[in-house]
């Protein structure tokens, strides 16, 4: 049963393809009760967060250090980040482990890992729907077509590694 | 994984030619100081010639196969020059070499571009390649053919000399140097390393100008050759210098004004069999000696002179001021990034070793077969540990690169500055074999560059400055460097006019640097201490040699992120001397783990002087600052917690401890809660995020997942010591840049 509706939804998913164009793989994931989601081109790594190294005098972003495989990564806290309101760590908190180029890896801590998404450049609008001055760091809306009435935040990470 | 992503093969090849060609060009800048100390004494060493004529070679030949056309277009003109210099044809002049030294800097600057940094250096390449073109035509004949004449050799044999073989036997005739004619008889089976052999024990004492086959040998298997060389040695000497079976030495005699023309029967000949046998001989001996000069670059050297620039070499450490800038690094090219990725492992395996420990303490004092476990393991983790300390210091080898790596180029800006200011500087170094990181030579060259510049505009005097006031006419800045204890010092050292307090106090107070009251607070440490400030520099007119709106501030700056302190001393009239303090090593280091709280922090043993309990009793405050009784003296106390604002927990012990630091001749007292111990541990630095942050010199992973933070204390020191003017001054002009 489980084989059958892989095969269906793979089927599906060539047809989507083929219809769509080009297709960009987006990591769907939860702050403070919203959907946000970044390519997943750009994650490396998703975690549990390990016991974090806070630094004193670090910007209020950084939580801290932890370390991955003897790699010293930089944690920031996105709900900080974003000014939403803090929670504590639970069993579904995650890092994503983001390249931030000059083989530096940045983690980014979040609520709960949700999916993969598959969208077209048809089910993604520009940040410039929202209205008005959006931060640098939305890069726009998804609406997957096939599961009505979700919505992704789309993020564009450099600003966000750039200036913690 | 995000690691070693998917690079091009392309990418690859390119990187090598880039390090490849850097490599060359270093050599270069080399080649030539070396070309331009001996100009001065009025020597030109042919050898060093080739060399540089080899080296472009092979640039060229580098540059065309990677399709660097302009770095290619610039070779094939300097090849042509040099190769007119090899030959005679061009004069080696003081001229000639700044073109050679302004190559080498183009040829830095094109490899910047092609590593994808800076601008194309267009229209300086066409100006030198112009400039080379001129050269090239103005090239005379090599002169003093006549003298060659004068001696009794063989017009047989002077009929196969090639051009440039000729043309170092009129060169040699004319320095006055004897002439040998040397007949060696090899067997065929070891000629090439008899050969070398020889060679190798005629160089000192002279120059190999040809060397033929005679075509006669005592059987099929001996070949004989007839080597003529030029010495200024005298005959007995040489035969006791190159010593061998079959060798025999004559001197090629001058002919007396009145001898015939024809050449005379001389006593060493051959039999005339082999005299005739020489011609036909000649034509693939030509084409051989022709290579083997010019055309090789992957002939050996084996230039015994050499021999005392190799690091560690024994008994060369004094020596210092002969030391030549010529360092032959025999070293293996090692990517950085791979020794990262080797050190990331080393660390892990550290990480396991710490669990192995912790796992065999756990496990003993339990059963017996549990015991036995413990003990076992235990074992093997005194045989890790013995071959991870040898991996460790393996690696840590690899790592480590002689200073004169960076001293070379300081050498060639020293020359460019002195050549184009009215200045003479003698740059005199002593200890560019000392050893450190390959990561901190990299980032020393530019700080100490700029310390040099400094020394020369504004510490050396115009030579009649310097008459004025009896000093040398040319002025020396020496550059020391020397291990001390896990430190390497290097001090940048010249005899220039010294720093006038009273006129940095001056022109401090005019710039509104310090107010007149804070100057008079200022002991004269501080004082010399407000060249570092941000900002500060002591000439009316920022001139294109150091005063160019960033100063010191950014040497200190660059020092201080390498782990170092920089120190300054200067007597008027007599001199100044800048010391940098560094670490050797910025990848494992001894630390004392301390707690602050509930978090463990790692201080560098290397700054430990030694750790005692806080008797709060001795505690006095002076001026807003902590101040501790250690034995009769005072000591500054700086308490972590506070500083950091790490939240206090609950002890059992109330008592606090305090560990003494010391950077350069400052000392501190740093408050903590708790010693937990000493560990080997391997600092990584703390990402680009996080490098504002001062105080921390990186991380370390402890072996159970957690992270400590490692106390950067030069920095630490020198933000709790700084006077409170000048911190604010700090933080006023870091507030106004943002």
């Amino acid at each position: 049963m489980a084989a059958l509706v892989k095969a269906r939804s793979e089927k599906r998913a060539v047809r989507r393809a083929g219809d769509g164009g080009r297709r960009v793989e987006y990591l769907a994931f939860v702050l403070a009760g919203e959907t946000y989601a970044v390519q997943l081109a750009h994650v490396a790594e998703i975690r549990r967060p390990p016991p974090i190294t806070e630094v004193p005098r670090a910007p209020a972003t950084v939580l801290g250090v932890i370390s991955v495989r003897g790699r010293l990564v930089t944690v920031l806290d996105l709900r900080r980040r974003f000014s939403l309101p803090e929670a504590p760590i639970d069993r579904k908190t995650r890092v994503l482990l983001a390249d931030a180029g000059g083989g530096e890896l940045i983690g980014l801590l979040v609520d709960e890992v949700q999916q993969v998404w598959r969208l077209s450049a048809e089910e993604i609008e520009p940040s410039s729907v929202l209205g008005g001055e959006q931060a640098a760091h939305i890069a726009g809306i998804g609406r997957p077509a096939h599961a009505q009435g979700s919505i992704l935040i789309l993020l564009d990470l450099r600003p966000i590694l750039e200036s913690p | 994984m995000v690691e070693g992503g998917g690079r091009e093969g392309g990418d690859k090849a390119r990187d090598e030619f880039l390090s490849e060609a850097q490599e060359l060009v270093d050599g270069l800048g080399r080649d030539l100081l070396q070309l331009d100390e001996g100009l001065k004494r009025g020597r030109v060493d042919a050898e060093l010639i080739n060399d540089v004529f080899r080296a472009v070679h092979t640039l060229k030949g580098l540059s065309g196969l990677f399709g660097a056309t302009r770095m290619a277009g610039l070779s094939h003109e300097l090849e042509d020059v040099l190769d007119d210099l090899r030959l005679g044809r061009v004069e080696l002049s003081p001229g000639v070499l700044d073109m050679l030294f302004q190559a080498v800097t183009l040829y830095g600057r094109i490899l910047a571009v092609e590593s994808g940094e800076g601008e194309e250096p267009a229209p300086e390449v066409e100006q030198l390649l112009v400039a080379l073109g001129e050269l090239s035509q103005r090239r005379a004949g090599g002169g003093g053919a006549g003298v060659v004449a004068q001696y009794e050799l063989d017009p047989g044999l002077l009929g196969v000399l090639t051009e440039y073989e000729e043309h170092r036997l009129r060169a040699n005739i004319q320095q006055g140097q004897s002439l040998y004619r040397i007949r060696v008889r090899f067997s065929l089976s070891t000629i090439d390393s008899a050969l070398d052999d020889l060679k190798a024990k005629a160089r000192p004492h002279g120059e190999i100008i040809t060397y033929l086959p005679t075509g006669s040998g005592a059987d099929i298997d001996t070949v004989e050759l007839e080597i003529l060389m030029a010495s200024r040695a005298g005959l007995e000497l040489l035969r006791s210098a190159i010593t061998g079976p079959n060798i025999g030495i004559e001197q090629v005699r001058r002919r007396s004004p009145a001898a015939p023309s024809f050449p005379p029967p001389i006593q060493t000949s051959p039999p005339p069999a082999v005299r005739e046998s020489l011609a036909p001989a000649s034509v693939t001996s030509r084409e051989t000696s022709s290579v083997r000069v010019g055309r090789d670059p992957a002939e050996p050297k084996q230039t015994p002179s050499l021999v005392p620039a190799l690091p560690k070499a024994p008994g060369q450490a004094g020596a210092g001021r002969e030391l030549s800038l010529r360092s032959v690094s025999q070293t293996v090219r090692v990517d950085i990034r791979k020794l990262d990725r080797l050190m990331t492992v080393v660390g892990e395996l550290a990480i396991v070793k710490t669990a192995i420990a912790n796992l065999a303490e756990r496990a003993r004092g339990r059963v017996v077969e549990a015991r036995e476990l413990a003990v076992e393991l235990a074992r093997l983790n005194r045989t890790f540990e013995r071959h991870l300390a040898q991996m460790q210091s393996g690696i840590l080898e690899v790592r480590m690169v002689p200073l004169g790596q960076a001293f070379d180029k300081l050498a060639r800006v020293v020359r460019q500055i002195s050549r184009e200011h009215a200045k003479e500087v003698n740059l005199v170094i002593t200890g560019a074999e000392t050893e450190i990181d390959k990561l901190i030579v990299e980032e020393l060259s530019d700080p100490l560059m700029h310390m040099i510049r400094n020394a020369i505009d504004h510490g050396i005097e115009t030579r009649d400055e310097r008459l004025r006031v009896a000093k040398p006419p040319v002025g020396t800045i020496a550059l020391n460097a020397f291990q001390k204890g896990n430190h390497v010092v290097i001090e940048v050292e010249d005899d220039g006019r010294g720093m006038d307090p009273e006129a940095l106090l001056a022109i401090a107070v005019q710039r509104g640097v310090v107010t007149q009251e804070e100057a008079r607070e200022l002991g004269p440490r501080e004082v010399l201490a407000l060249v570092f400030m941000p900002g500060f520099t002591t000439k009316e007119i920022a001139t294109d040699l150091s005063g160019r709106g960033v100063g010191l501030d950014v040497v200190k700056t660059n020092i201080s992120r390498l782990g170092g302190v920089v120190d300054i001393t200067s007597d008027l009239g007599i001199g100044t001397k800048m010391t940098i303090t560094l670490p050797i090593t910025l990848a494992i280091i001894h630390v004392l783990l301390v707690e602050i709280g509930a978090r463990l922090f790692a201080i560098p043993l290397a700054n430990v002087d030694e750790a005692i309990a806080l008797d709060e009793t001795q505690v006095r405050t002076v001026e807003g600052r902590e101040v501790l009784t250690v034995r009769g003296a005072s000591l500054p106390i700086c308490r972590l917690g506070r500083l950091f604002g790490v939240p206090a927990v609950e002890r059992e012990r109330a008592r606090e401890f305090v560990v003494i630091a010391q950077v350069g001749n400052r000392r501190l007292g740093f408050g903590v809660d708790e010693l937990v111990g000493q560990q080997d541990i391997v600092i990584k630095p703390l990402g680009k995020s996080l490098a504002k942050v001062r105080g921390f010199a990186g991380a370390t992973e402890l072996g159970d997942q957690r992270v400590a933070l490692v106390i950067d204390v030069a920095a630490l020191i020198e933000e709790v010591l700084a006077p409170a003017e000048t911190r604010y001054l700090a933080t006023a002009v870091e507030g106004g840049r943002a």
